[in-house]
């Protein structure tokens, strides 16, 4: 091969113009992320958020500088070096292989984006992860299929619907789940973990702003995932939180405080409540379970009339729909052709919750 | 097993006759060309497949609350369009198809080192693609093409069959890296050192070994994810004693090496589109080449960067962290070395180049948006939702399958002997650069604001953006359809293109189009670089190729 050396690269006055053009559209694209920060589409609500926020508007200006050099030669090379019509059909262009030293340049550019960025990303992880307060209200949330319940200090059983936080009091929250995976993702507080069964995972956070705001789903847990996202984190100012906390705990004096477990041996049913067992059917049941007729599915079948319906002899698990058939079925759960109908632990029930719940549903006629 | 003769350290003159049933020829055939084209076919004929899918699923998403088809089926649906999309589209069109068709004739090979093996790999894969798309008959998977345990050990038995067409084609995929790795290394004309092999050979060079390793680990999940499911063994269910968490270790231990196997055979075609439309040398070609391999190594090192929120002990994020950021500078190389190759060109705008031009905008931002996601903090909030739905199609469909378009461009006149239509070429560009930004670029602030992934409902809210998008997903949709529809009449009625309608230079330029059977009527041999278009090719031995000079002789079967 002919030793080639490669011709000079000169770079003329056009490739100087449209490099300053750039940098200006790369200075506006700077300037708008620190003016207009993330936070003004989507309010902060708890401490690291800020954060977050920060590592944001930094990324996001430096790679649309980034990018917008990329594009902006791309198009500018692309329209200077095309092949014109007045060009000799075998026209070739510069023959220039490598430019070791651009090359070594160039490398620098996303070297030192990579060290930047490292250095930014480890402090401020380190400030959400090492950095929080140790000493907060330790708190619970339990991901189920579709919904959240949460575990307070002191209060007993588990507490439904909305989680009431207190403003600036440090949080630590540990999740986990109690049949497939969730993940507990608050927008406006940047954070989330998955909730995953068998696993407990932990975020900490200091609550900054009073309201109401989205809890949400982000890991696929099954057929009612895209609906879990309607229940909510309330922050209160510290008096109407207590006040709040108070009174719940009063209201769960009387539950158990045991996490439920599948108990062995059969449940005894006397005395169930059908009223408190209508009011945990609405609680845990009817995610799954209409009130209607065996053919009414959301996921598992309709259960009016489950104990008493002349076309359903049968339970799903083959056996003659009995009362005490009922409520092995709650207490074991059971896997068929439907899909699964959760077990006694993974449905948080006592075996009073299902004696209610057995006398609820016998009432259903 | 016939192992195309290789003796002695170059390539002795070894050819079986040419087969002249049918069935041997275009059905059971083990001409790499034929098989390659197999693959290509049955590639696109799935990418009309599950193209079809994401159009219902983005019909689904017109309204807030659904609509068009239930919860269960919607998840159906998602999780087989994925599915799909990685095993049945991308993954065996950028290694089976182009890398079969091309890698032999660039390195001045016969044939792959193990031709019958190549059609057992290619064999393997409409078989799997029947057994996903017919899970549907029997439930499919509803988890996504990530499956995670403990949903994927519930759901119904389609499940079980994804396990097993998953399985099939990642030994069809294994299968296929050892073949070519071993092509490569023992099958180059003589002459045609490692620093001469043309970028896209490098790139399916260090796409092989991450077929072959990475693809056993997928194996080993799927085994026992399929042995839990059947027969209740349990290695993942956390009631049993079971860890859901293994089995994301397993599959991102492939499947973020799988991100590579997708888009380093698409760099491949973007460095050989890039200088022959630029009448150009590659700039940079040894960081090219090399830097392929870094990425290719240092991918193995980085797949807890999908696990940051599911419970990786907190200290493990950052070196997952960290090293998904180094592969930012080998990628950022790459790109400003394919930026330097335009610099100083005569660029001829055919629809090659445009989409490769493409590429390179929206692989960059791909790029950048990964870079984003791996910044622990910043990945807290937006694990799972559209942000990193928009990142992968980026990085998929604005890189892998722009690729996927600019090589099929590039190559179908030596496929065929025949060029495609411009005109519709350009046209399928624009519809289709166009309907893709719309589609995807909200998805990244509706992921910020807070839509979360794999919902058949959301927020209203977000009602207008999805709306905009889904309209703008039958644009690039009927992109695809014209070049489907170009593609079609151009085998029959394209303009004829010769041997070399593009002044390309690589080897497989040099024979006729279509090739021979035995591609190359004498080995010929190299003693540069195919780069230099100042220079006269750097082979010889290529006299008799498009003359009327009989063919080589062959041997007797064995
Ligand atoms: C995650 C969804 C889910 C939840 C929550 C759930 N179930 Fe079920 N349930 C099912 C499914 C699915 C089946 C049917 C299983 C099969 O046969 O495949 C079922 C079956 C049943 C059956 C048997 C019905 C029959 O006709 O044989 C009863 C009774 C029942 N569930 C009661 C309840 C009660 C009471 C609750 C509330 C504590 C509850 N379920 C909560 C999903 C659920
Ligand atoms: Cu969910
Ligand atoms: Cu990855």
């Amino acid at each position: 091969m002919v030793e080639q050396r490669d011709p000079a690269v000169k770079l003329d006055r056009g490739f100087w113009i449209v490099t300053a053009v750039l940098a200006v559209l790369s200075i506006c694209g700077i300037i708008f992320w620190y003016a207009v920060p993330l936070q003004h589409w989507l309010p902060e609500s708890a401490q690291p958020a800020d954060q977050v926020d920060a590592l944001f508007a930094f990324m996001a200006a430096t790679s649309t500088a980034l990018f917008v050099f990329v594009c902006g030669y791309i198009l500018y090379f692309s329209i200077a070096f095309r092949a014109r019509s007045t060009d000799a059909p075998d026209a070739i262009g510069v023959q220039i292989h490598d430019n070791h030293k651009l090359e070594f340049w160039w490398a620098l550019i996303p070297a030192l984006f990579v060290i930047l960025l490292s250095v930014l990303s480890v402090k401020i992880w380190w400030g959400i992860q090492i950095a929080q307060p140790n000493n907060g209200m330790v708190l619970e949330a339990i991901g189920h299929q579709w919904f959240y319940t949460f575990r307070y200090p002191n209060v007993k059983g588990e507490v439904p619907d909305e989680m009431h936080l207190a403003l600036g009091v440090p949080v630590t929250l540990h999740v986990t789940s109690s049949d497939v995976i969730h993940s507990f993702w608050v927008p406006t507080m940047r954070l989330k973990a998955d909730m995953v069964p068998g696993l407990i995972n932990t975020i900490r956070f200091t609550p900054s702003a009073v309201g109401t705001y989205k809890i949400i789903c982000t890991e696929f847990c099954g057929t009612q995932h895209g609906e879990m996202n309607k229940q909510t984190v309330v922050i209160q100012s510290k008096a109407d939180f207590d006040k709040w906390y108070q009174a719940t705990q009063a209201a769960h004096a009387n539950m158990s405080d045991a996490l439920a477990t599948v108990s062995t041996g059969a449940i005894n049913l006397a005395g169930g409540d059908a009223a408190a067992g209508q009011q945990l059917f609405s609680q845990k049941c009817s995610a799954c379970h209409a009130v209607g007729p065996f053919s009414q599915r959301i996921v598992g079948p309709g259960l009016k009339g489950v104990l008493d319906d002349p076309a359903h002899p049968n339970l799903v698990d083959g056996d003659k729909a009995t009362p005490a058939d009922v409520a092995k079925i709650l207490q074991n759960g059971f896997k068929g052709d439907l899909g699964v109908m959760p077990n006694q632990a993974q449905n948080g029930l006592s075996d009073k919750d299902i004696a209610n719940l057995v006398a609820y549903l016998a009432s259903l006629k | 097993m016939t192992v195309a003769a290789v003796h002695g350290g170059g390539i002795a003159d070894h050819i079986h006759p040419e087969p002249q049933s049918f069935i041997r020829r275009y059905i059971f055939s083990i001409d790499h060309k034929i098989i390659g084209i197999q693959y290509i076919i049955t590639g696109f004929v799935f990418l009309v497949l599950s193209g079809m899918l994401a159009e219902l699923i983005r019909v689904q998403l017109m309204h807030a609350n659904g609509g068009l088809v239930s919860n269960d089926t919607y998840n159906e649906i998602y999780s087989v369009h994925g599915s799909a999309m990685v095993w049945l589209v991308i993954i065996p069109l950028v290694t089976g198809g182009f890398g079969n068709f091309v890698m032999p004739l660039q390195i001045g090979a016969r044939d792959v080192a193990f031709p019958w093996l190549n059609m057992l790999s290619f064999w393997m894969f409409p078989v799997a693609g029947l057994m996903l798309f017919s899970s549907f008959l029997i439930g499919a998977p509803v988890a996504g093409w990530t499956e995670y345990p403990p949903m994927s050990l519930q759901a119904g038995p389609g499940t079980s069959m994804w396990c097993a067409a998953i399985f099939l084609i990642g030994v069809s995929s294994t299968l296929t890296g050892i073949n070519f790795l071993v092509t490569i290394l023992k099958m180059r004309a003589p002459g045609m050192t490692f620093t001469r092999m043309p970028l896209f050979v490098w790139a399916q060079l260090a796409t092989a070994p991450l077929s072959m390793v990475a693809t056993t680990a997928l194996a080993a999940a799927l085994a026992a994810l399929f042995i839990e499911r059947q027969f209740g063994v349990p290695f993942y269910d956390p009631t049993k004693g079971g860890s859901p968490i293994l089995w994301q270790h397993m599959f991102w231990f492939y499947s973020h090496p799988a991100v590579y196997i997708m888009i380093l055979p698409a760099f491949g075609i973007i460095s050989e589109v890039l200088p022959t439309f630029s009448r150009k040398p590659i700039f940079g070609y040894k960081m090219i080449a090399f830097s392929s391999v870094a990425i290719a190594l240092a991918g193995f090192m980085v797949w807890a960067h999908h696990m940051f929120t599911s419970g990786l002990a907190p200290f493990l994020q950052l070196p997952f962290m960290i090293l998904t950021f180094v592969i930012g500078v080998p990628t950022g190389i790459k790109i400003f070395s394919w930026m330097a190759t335009l610099w100083g060109g005569k660029i001829h705008f055919t629809s090659s180049m445009l989409f490769a031009i493409g590429f390179l905008a929206l692989f960059t931002f791909g790029g950048i948006t990964g870079i984003l996601l791996a910044a622990v903090p910043f990945d807290f909030h937006v694990h799972g939702t559209y942000f990193v739905v928009a990142h992968f199609h980026y990085v998929l469909v604005g890189g892998s399958l722009m690729g996927i378009f600019a090589g099929t461009y590039y190559w179908f006149p030596k496929m065929t002997g025949r060029l495609m239509n411009e005109f519709w070429g350009r046209l399928h560009f624009w519809l289709f650069f166009i309907g893709f930004n719309g589609t995807f670029l909200p998805m990244h602030w509706l992921g910020i604001l807070g839509m979360p992934r794999r919902v058949p409902v959301y927020d209203p809210q977000f009602q207008g953006w999805n709306q905009f998008e889904s309209i703008m997903s039958f644009v690039m949709t009927l992109g695809i359809l014209i070049f489907f529809a170009n593609l079609l009449v151009s085998i029959r009625n394209g303009k004829k293109g010769g041997a070399n309608p593009w002044n390309a230079r690589t080897l497989e330029w040099q024979i006729p189009s279509p090739p021979h059977y035995y591609n190359f009527k004498n080995i010929p041999a190299v003693y540069a670089l195919p780069y230099d278009f100042s220079e006269p090719l750097p082979y010889t031995g290529l006299e008799n190729e498009l003359t009327d000079s009989p063919a080589p002789a062959t041997a007797g079967a064995h």
